[in-house]
């Protein structure tokens, strides 16, 4: 907290009742400069505006909320990023509407490269699970960093993928930065703060209300070049993503599924109306050629893809699990109906469906139904 | 006058001895009990007075004290009417002879001297034979729930008048000898059948690995998915009670009720509601009686919708899981009661039932679900050895005409099981494999390399707790014993994961494995 500016800022949005998009309105009319823009509005409050002295990091104003916001900012650990300081995404600062502060968490917001934003709906599929950890593993392995909403789902699951390899993730949430939501996502908000960012444009303390999420998206979508959409209801919080992606001239991308999966249905709405269908990395990769020379390069000739491992294993199944495998669909089967057409004995099968799973090359997708992963 | 005479009281499933003293002398006429005697104890001075006098007898106008010896412990029940009222007509004079010496006596008295029956017959009757009686006095309507004990002449009489004819002399006491004539069919299982069960092959395959190894269960499953149809149908696979578990799930029942007046050969099958109270359940009361868990020993304990009964009465099953037997302390004893059950619990997976159901979308949220489930987890989870999860029928299966396979065929397979695990286990004192403790499945993994490299990669995967690769361990064992295969091999361990990490068809996996 040693920028005197985010604090004028802090000051004026919760002492003052600054608009936001007021701010934003006169940050433009001053060609961007964020000194012009305080003065200006210290001037019309008739107040005197903070940090004269460089050196200390005490300031003079005395509201109770501003003092609130300030400690539960220290207290936690967080930190203050305005639209005027240097390490503010540059893309962001593009958009129509960008967020005037950004509390954060995790200092990889500061130095985030080239992000790309996986989202999609919480209740997913054990495919879309899937899908979403290969895209977030392996865009992160190329140096490119997975922005999400951190929900349970598909956006958890790519972002704990992403962790791992280098690019690592940011966080945008939809509260407070004092409040971690969804609770049980705990212990993957701790690591992310290690290798990666929380962030927030809310006030400390403000709770994870409904209207704030597609407030949120904005963000999501533009820290962004690019949006993948992985598996989305017919009215889901990523097709908002994706249409503030479009308004904010982002690549829009979205992942197929099952014609009698409900939950592909919104990706599948995108694609008709024009998104990109992403199949692998080299689809996204594509779109951004102009971008990544260097990245396009990498990924050429890197490891990103692990499907060889599960065709191999594809190829040296044999006997009931070759059986069983084979008769195992992309849509689910029951284990009445393996047990009926492909000859195997109920004890057989079961065996065989175990050993496939461990294997993870079929899915449990609802009771007793199975259906391949690969 | 003083004279004494042998009764029993209860102490949870066993019986002790009690003397009955008797004394009188003369003063004001007054009739006193002591040796800490309940409610019903004292009132039985006003039964045994009408008795004696309804019966053509006379009650001596004296000072009367009886003293139910050991003293120290409470007396409840209408257990002493008889022996009060016998020993007052020897005291007084108005019977002799020597049977009375050899005897011991049980039973509540009308006010017309008739006997009506008492709780724990049998158990008395065990303590009688044990006590080197000849003779034991019952009430006539449950006498053949004491005849199951062989070694001692059960005396049944109608009321006090018969009584006392035979108590006169050798000669007579025979005419009132219990014989039991009709001893029931062996294995005569009338419930339902397993032929009924359409579809549900893994549910059903489950029930029969579960049963042969007495593992504990979950089925998880939508609403109308059969679980309750399944669980019923789990005793007909067990093989029949022999003659010693017979008794002792008699002697339970009769403490339960009065009128057990047959020898129980079926596996109890209980089956309480949700809202079933924590002495209900459990057992327990100012004078303990056996709870739920109890009444199903040797048998199954189906507790459906097990969501819905509360999480105090969830957590109080974990002591009796594990110990088999539960222990109800009052202020002046320690009850005991066994409760060696096999635990089958259905559940559905969420709040509004649907969740993971391919036809009818569920409704509840992910939290509500984690919700739902984190009630569950812990202890209780920990010692259900196996979670199957049961889907609905496609409407194609349900109307199909013909059985399925009959539990008689399933049970013959169980039979054997168990006959190999009586094997294993002679010598120790545990029955099944669901009761093997850490010591036999190292020395397994000591042995067998090949399962052990197996299972050290399915813990890592699934990230199993050390409770959790012992039950697949032990249910793997069982399904080995069926297949008659002296050791565990990789196709049992593999079969017995898919039963410990079913309904995972999530993002985090709900059931905590």
């Amino acid at each position: 907290m040693k920028y005197r500016n985010s604090k004028n800022i802090l000051y004026l949005l919760t002492e003052e009742k600054v608009r936001p998009a007021r701010f934003i309105e006169i940050y433009r009319r001053n060609c961007g400069d964020i000194h012009k823009t305080l003065e200006y509005f210290f001037r019309y409050k008739k107040l005197k505006l903070n940090g004269k002295s460089e050196k200390k990091d005490t300031d003079g104003f005395n509201g109770s909320l501003y003092r609130k916001a300030v400690s539960i900012i220290l207290q936690n650990k967080a930190d203050l990023l305005d639209i005027g300081q240097d390490g503010y995404p540059d893309i962001l600062r593009q958009i129509y509407s960008p967020p005037l502060l950004l509390f954060y968490k995790g200092g990889k917001i500061k130095k985030s490269g080239f992000c790309v934003a996986v989202v999609g709906s919480r209740k997913c599929t054990a495919y879309g699970r899937e899908a979403a950890e290969y895209i977030g593993k392996n865009l992160s392995r190329l140096g490119i960093t997975v922005v999400s909403g951190l929900a349970v789902g598909i956006d958890s699951s790519a972002q704990k993928a992403a962790l791992a390899e280098r690019g690592g993730t940011i966080g945008v949430l939809g509260c407070g930065i004092d409040i971690i939501y969804p609770p049980e996502n705990r212990s993957l908000y701790e690591q992310i703060i290690e290798n990666g960012s929380i962030v927030t444009e809310f006030l400390p303390e403000t709770p994870p209300l409904k209207s704030n999420f597609p407030v949120r998206n904005r963000i999501i979508s533009g820290l962004c070049r690019g949006v993948v959409v992985v598996e989305a209801g017919e009215r889901s919080g990523a097709i908002i993503t994706s249409e503030m992606a479009l308004k904010q001239n982002r690549e829009v991308f979205a992942v197929p599924g099952s014609i009698f999966n409900p939950m592909s249905r919104g990706c599948h709405r995108l694609i008709k109306s024009g998104a990109k269908l992403a199949e692998s990395i080299d689809d996204i990769l594509e779109e951004f050629s102009q971008y990544q020379e260097q990245t396009l390069k990498a990924c050429k000739n890197s490891d990103y893809d692990n499907s060889d491992v599960r065709s191999k294993q594809v190829r040296e199944l044999t006997g009931d699990k070759l059986k069983a495998y084979e008769f195992i669909g992309h849509r689910p089967k029951s284990i009445e109906e393996i047990v009926k057409y492909t000859g195997l004995e109920l004890k057989e099968a079961l065996r065989a469906l175990a050993s496939l799973e461990i294997k993870q090359l079929i899915k449990e997708d609802s009771f007793n139904k199975y259906s391949r992963l690969f | 006058m003083f004279f004494k005479l042998d009764s029993f009281t209860l102490t949870g499933i066993d019986a002790i001895k009690v003397t009955v003293e008797i004394h009188i002398s003369r003063g004001l006429p007054d009739f006193i009990i002591v040796g800490l005697p309940g409610k019903a104890v004292n009132e039985s001075r006003q039964r045994v007075r009408s008795a004696i006098i309804n019966s053509g007898f006379e009650f001596p106008v004296k000072k009367i004290i009886v003293n139910l010896s050991p003293a120290d412990i409470r007396k409840d029940g209408s257990f002493y009417d008889l022996p009060i009222a016998l020993s007052i007509l020897a005291a007084s004079d108005q019977i002799g002879g020597s049977i009375i010496r050899r005897s011991c006596f049980i039973g509540e008295l009308s006010l017309d001297g008739s006997i009506n029956p008492v709780r724990g017959l049998i158990s008395m009757a065990e303590k009688a034979r044990a006590a080197k009686k000849k003779y034991f006095f019952v009430p006539l309507r449950i006498a053949r729930q004491a005849s199951f004990i062989p070694g001692i002449s059960i005396v049944a009489c109608k009321n006090l008048l018969e009584t006392v004819e035979a108590l006169s002399g050798e000669k007579q006491i025979k005419k009132f000898i219990y014989k039991n004539k009709n001893v029931p069919d062996e294995g005569n299982f009338s419930g339902p059948d397993f032929r009924d069960v359409k579809g549900q092959l893994k549910a059903k395959r489950a029930l029969e690995i579960a049963v042969s190894g007495r593992h504990n269960i979950m089925l998880i499953g939508p609403p109308g998915s059969g679980k309750t149809m399944l669980a019923q149908r789990a005793v007909s696979i067990m093989p029949d009670l022999n003659l010693t578990e017979c008794i002792e799930v008699t002697k339970i029942y009769s403490l339960y009720e009065k009128y057990v007046n047959r020898l129980i050969r079926q596996r109890p099958f209980r089956n309480p509601h949700h809202t079933v109270s924590r002495m209900g359940l459990i057992g327990g009361g100012a004078n303990p009686r056996p709870g739920e868990i109890s009444l199903a020993h040797k048998g199954l304990l189906f507790l459906d919708e097990f969501s819905q009964f509360s999480k105090n009465l969830i957590e109080d099953l974990r002591q009796p899981l594990e110990n088999k037997k539960v222990v109800i302390t009052r202020n002046h004893m320690s009850y005991s009661f066994p409760c060696n059950f096999m635990l089958i619990a259905a559940i559905n997976p969420c709040y509004c039932g649907y969740f993971g159901d391919d036809t009818k979308k569920c409704i509840c949220s992910l939290r509500e679900v984690k919700k739902f489930w984190k009630k569950m987890s812990g202890p209780v989870m920990d010692r259900i050895d196996m979670r199957v999860t049961a889907a609905r029928l496609p409407e194609s299966d349900f109307i199909k005409t013909g059985y399925a396979e009959s539990s008689d065929k399933i049970r013959n397979r169980v039979k054997r099981s168990i006959d190999i695990q009586d094997e294993r286990f002679r010598g120790k004192d545990i029955d099944y494999n669901s009761e093997i403790g850490i010591d036999m499945v190292n020395q397994w993994l000591k042995d067998n390399k090949k399962i052990r490299d197996l299972i050290y990669t399915i813990s890592k995967k699934y990230n199993l707790t050390a409770r959790g690769t012992v039950s697949i361990l032990k249910v793997s064992r069982t399904i080995a014993d069926l297949e008659e295969s002296e050791r565990i091999k990789d196709s049992h361990i593999i079969e017995a994961v898919h039963y410990r990490i079913g309904c995972n068809n999530n993002p985090d996996g709900i059931v905590s494995i």
